[in-house]
């Protein structure tokens, strides 16, 4: 086989196939037709299709590459510490995903998971999202622990009124007086898709597992 | 020495690849120190998150992004295509032909990588792991690839004798399989993605893929030339190599999967993944056997093929250990991770390829390297550099590991607790980088001496005939 | 073999030229028997350990693959045995879900109706009575005077269940939902209706037009 170049070939073939269908098209033809889920109570779909403007926020978040550093993947509740944080009651399924245009599912946890933002127990509101994209400091502490992304702004002469789309900054971080920083069309479709982060339905495949059933975890690792 | 003869070192086939493949192996260099500058940006934010952050082209995710595809598509790219152009041509037995092809090639291939680079600046990254470069470049890397592997295959199809050996299966394997693969990638995530979870799927079957399939056969077809050629013996247990091989090369991408351990894929996947993950053990074990003569020369090239083979090993058996869900639990998504990957393609690629290229570039420019001590210093900041990175990553990450799962310590805390360790690998990145300017100073040295001064005199060692005999 | 012991690093020496590299290497492996008797058959530990390598595979695959299932999230399950169950909708929830969509024009969210127009279903002998009647009233609907509570009401009510001529065509189990909500809220005590009742009665009578008034106080 090793001599006969086409033998090898054809042993290359089969080997790039091999792989590539078993997981690649293996898995592609499993869930690529996956449909949402109809609960007959609630009467209507799930997931939820994403909104235009969150959707949009979505390329920022990718184009940015804000996924080397979050995840949007919430692990089941009895692995790893992912309930006890409040990221998520469930673990996100296949079905989560099957609206996003591109999914940031993120390999790092340098900073927190995002997969359920808007539905944490102690949500930031738009405004304390959007200064925390400005400022980088987490709203309630003093430590600078995320890129403050000043370029997502603008730093504007006020005009008659104020902005709508103005920070309320704190005095060390305001601008001089008469002048204001205003979202950017990024910042905003950035805060608006983080806002739409959500998996409140429980599908039925992400439900745990029954304790008999998990008696074993951790038996065989 | 003697004069040369027929069984000459620096043969024609040398003379007449020399330019082509100099192309080749300095536009890896230019390109390794790029990364090198990049990567110690994105070590620096890790510590110090205010770093640049008004820049916009070098966010955190940007310039990571920017880093690796440096790194892989320029660095190891350029250089794993002239080493294996090189094997091939000298194993072929002949000048290699179609070089005009190469030369083409090189040139397509670094302007698309230019541009990608550009894009991904500029914000058009596609946010896929190491195939962050935007749609538009990707077809041309494709057609330049191939391009430049022509004359590889012409060697391959044209060799003067029928007995093959391990390292041109490993530099025909890339460069046949690695075409197959970008497209396969770049149609099922840029052209008509797949949808949901199953991007990142294929994402993680396509990183695994260039790894196993494209990279790893570059490198070692380097290895496994190198080590016979400067010991003067046969490979130990050489019978099995191409086991070994197929192994690689059948079970590699199904470890795919393996970032994916308590993700929204099904269980099969990451399950799969770990399986295989053990499976390719085997792979490794027959590599540290046939190349094991790697520790009892001296000379440069084997010390860097020594470290890089103790690296490929051990990145193999952390990638095994770590695929087991209990221990992933810990390292899943931390900076150990990280150390994984550059252990692999710092410590096992890089180091292989450095290898290849010491004992290679002075055969193609017919004279050693210019300086002594831009080699050792290179060798001496590079091990150093690497063991600091992988150690400091690491302790970081197993940290982190352990605070994350731990839910009442703030990412602040974390922040905190890593930030020593992080420090460290700054350090590591500015060493690496400090010994990769030596040997682009080096190499610039040397290829310049080739248009300036004749060669002084053939200090080339005529070799000996091996024998084949049990080891 | 010797190896100088101050080897010039800037030039690594080959030891064996490239055409016996490969006629070596290649007599390692070659078929023809050795000349010297000392060809070996392929170590048997290398082969073991293969063959057991492939062992576990094999074996963790079967056992954490949860048989290669797509909607099995967790390794240590296996499709059927402890893994999600079909979660039945809470019958209340199903049954106010309908009758917020559909009853509530008329019967109002009180049940109390409008006096004179829509009679009320709060301590409505009609729903805590009979449920032979009641069932039918609701799947098929009613015309004509009706008498609720000693008042006289004279209206329609569409058919609701997926019988011939109705506009909401509720299926059997909404049916049963809505009906055992309305017999159990607004201080309503009446025992549930179950989806079974509903199918019986509704395969029994088949398409028949809305009831009178008359023909349900049959129904004890």
């Amino acid at each position: 086989m090793m001599k006969n170049g086409f033998l090898f070939f054809i042993g290359l073939l089969a080997a790039f196939v091999f792989g590539w269908g078993g997981i690649a098209l293996g898995s592609h033809l499993q869930l690529g037709a996956l449909a949402p889920y109809y609960d007959d109570g609630e009467g209507s779909t799930f997931p939820a299709r994403p909104q235009g403007l969150a959707s949009r926020g979505q390329l920022v978040y990718a184009d940015l590459g804000c996924a080397s550093c979050h995840t949007q993947q919430v692990r089941r509740p009895d692995f790893g510490s992912d309930k006890d944080r409040g990221w998520g009651e469930r673990q996100s399924v296949a079905r989560d995903y099957i609206h996003q245009v591109r999914p940031q599912l993120g390999e790092s946890r340098t900073g927190p998971d995002l997969a359920n933002l808007a539905g944490r127990k102690a949500p930031y509101d738009g405004a304390e999202l959007t200064q925390f994209l400005y400022t980088g400091i987490v709203p309630g502490t003093r430590v600078l622990n995320h890129p403050p992304y000043k370029f997502l702004f603008d730093e504007r002469k006020i005009d008659g009124e104020v902005s709508a789309n103005a920070l309320a900054l704190p005095a060390s971080l305001a601008p001089a007086a008469g002048r204001q920083i205003v979202a950017g069309e990024r910042a905003r479709t950035l805060v608006a898709y983080l806002q739409s982060l959500n998996t409140p339905y429980e599908f039925p495949e992400a439900r745990p597992v029954t304790p008999a059933a998990s008696a074993k975890e951790g038996a065989h690792k | 020495m003697s004069s040369p003869s027929t069984t000459a070192e620096v043969t024609a086939a040398d003379t007449a690849g020399r330019w082509p493949l100099l192309l080749l192996l300095a536009s890896g260099l230019v390109w390794l120190v790029l990364s090198g500058v990049l990567a110690l940006i994105a070590s620096i934010q890790l510590h110090s998150p205010g770093f640049l952050a008004d820049c916009e082209s070098l966010t955190h995710g940007r310039v990571t992004a920017l880093a690796e595809t440096t790194f892989i598509y320029g660095w190891a790219a350029n250089t794993g295509l002239g080493v294996a152009l090189w094997v091939l041509g000298r194993l072929g037995g002949a000048p290699l032909r179609a070089l005009n092809w190469a030369v083409v090639g090189t040139l397509f291939w670094n302007t698309g990588l230019s541009l990608g680079l550009v894009g991904i600046a500029t914000g058009d990254a596609t946010s896929f792991a190491l195939l962050e470069m935007p749609r538009y470049v990707q077809p041309l890397l494709v057609a330049a690839y191939v391009a430049i592997g022509v004359s590889g295959i012409l060697a391959w199809n044209g060799r003067r004798t029928d007995g093959t050996f391990a390292s041109q299966w490993y530099a025909v394997a890339a460069l046949i399989l690695f075409p197959w693969l970008l497209i396969a990638a770049q149609t099922m995530l840029l052209w008509s993605p797949v949808r949901g979870v199953l991007q990142a799927v294929v994402n993680g079957w396509y990183v695994q893929s260039a790894f196993s399939l494209w990279l790893a056969p570059l490198a070692l077809a380097g290895a496994y030339y190198v080590v016979p050629k400067a010991t003067g013996r046969t490979l130990p247990s050489y019978d099995f190599a191409s086991l070994s091989f197929w192994t690689l090369l059948f079970v590699g991408a199904l470890t795919g999967g393996r970032h994916l351990i308590g993700g929204p894929v099904p269980a099969w996947i990451p399950t799969l993944a770990n399986a295989s993950c053990t499976m390719l053990l085997f792979h490794y074990a027959v590599v540290a056997l046939n190349l094991r003569g790697a520790f009892s020369g001296g000379g440069t090239a084997l010390r860097f093929i020594s470290f890089g083979l103790v690296a490929y090993l051990l990145g193999a058996v952390l990638d095994a250990v770590t695929a087991f869900r209990g221990v992933a639990l810990v390292t899943q998504f931390t900076y150990f991770a990280t150390a994984q990957q550059q252990l692999a393609l710092y410590g096992g690629i890089s180091m292989f390829l450095f290898g290849s290229l010491y004992f290679a570039v002075p055969r193609l420019t017919g004279r050693a390297w210019a300086s002594a001590a831009l080699v050792r210093g290179h060798l001496a900041l590079a091990m150093f550099g690497v063991l600091l990175l992988v150690v400091t990553l690491a302790a970081a990450g197993w940290t982190q590991g352990h605070d994350l799962n731990h839910a009442a310590t703030s990412f602040a805390d974390i922040a905190a607790h890593t930030r020593p360790w992080l420090l460290g690998a700054t350090a590591a990145q500015a060493s690496l980088l400090l010994g990769n300017l030596l040997l682009l100073v080096n190499f610039a040295i040397s290829v310049s001496s080739v248009c300036c001064s004749a060669p002084a005199e053939n200090s080339f060692r005529q070799p000996s005939t091996m024998e084949a005999h049990a080891s | 073999m010797s190896t100088p012991s101050h080897q010039d690093p800037r030039l690594d020496q080959a030891t064996a030229s490239d055409e016996s590299l490969l006629a070596a290497h290649e007599k390692l492996v070659g078929k023809q028997p050795d000349e010297k008797a000392r060809y070996q058959l392929l170590p048997l530990n290398l082969l073991f350990i293969f063959s057991g390598l492939i062992f576990f595979a094999g074996t963790y695959l079967n056992r954490y693959s949860g048989l290669f299932d797509p909607k099995i999230y967790n390794e240590n399950e296996l499709p059927g045995t402890g893994g999600p169950v079909a979660v039945k909708v809470d019958t209340l929830v199903l049954g106010k879900k309908q009758y917020e969509a559909i009853c509530i024009t008329c019967h109002q969210a009180t049940g109390l109706g409008q006096p004179g127009v829509y009679p009320p279903l709060a301590a409505s002998e009609w729903v805590t009575g009979s449920e032979e009647r009641l069932v039918r009233l609701v799947l098929y609907g009613l015309n004509g005077p009706i008498k609720v509570n000693g008042v006289d009401y004279n209206g329609a009510m569409p058919a609701v269940g997926k019988v011939a001529g109705s506009g909401y065509n509720l299926s059997d189990d909404k049916v049963a939902a809505v009906l055992t909500y309305v017999r159990q809220q607004w201080g309503n005590t009446a025992g549930p209706i179950t989806t079974e009742q509903v199918a019986a009665i509704r395969s029994k009578e088949g398409d028949r037009k809305a009831y009178v008034a008359q023909e349900l106080l049959k129904f004890q």
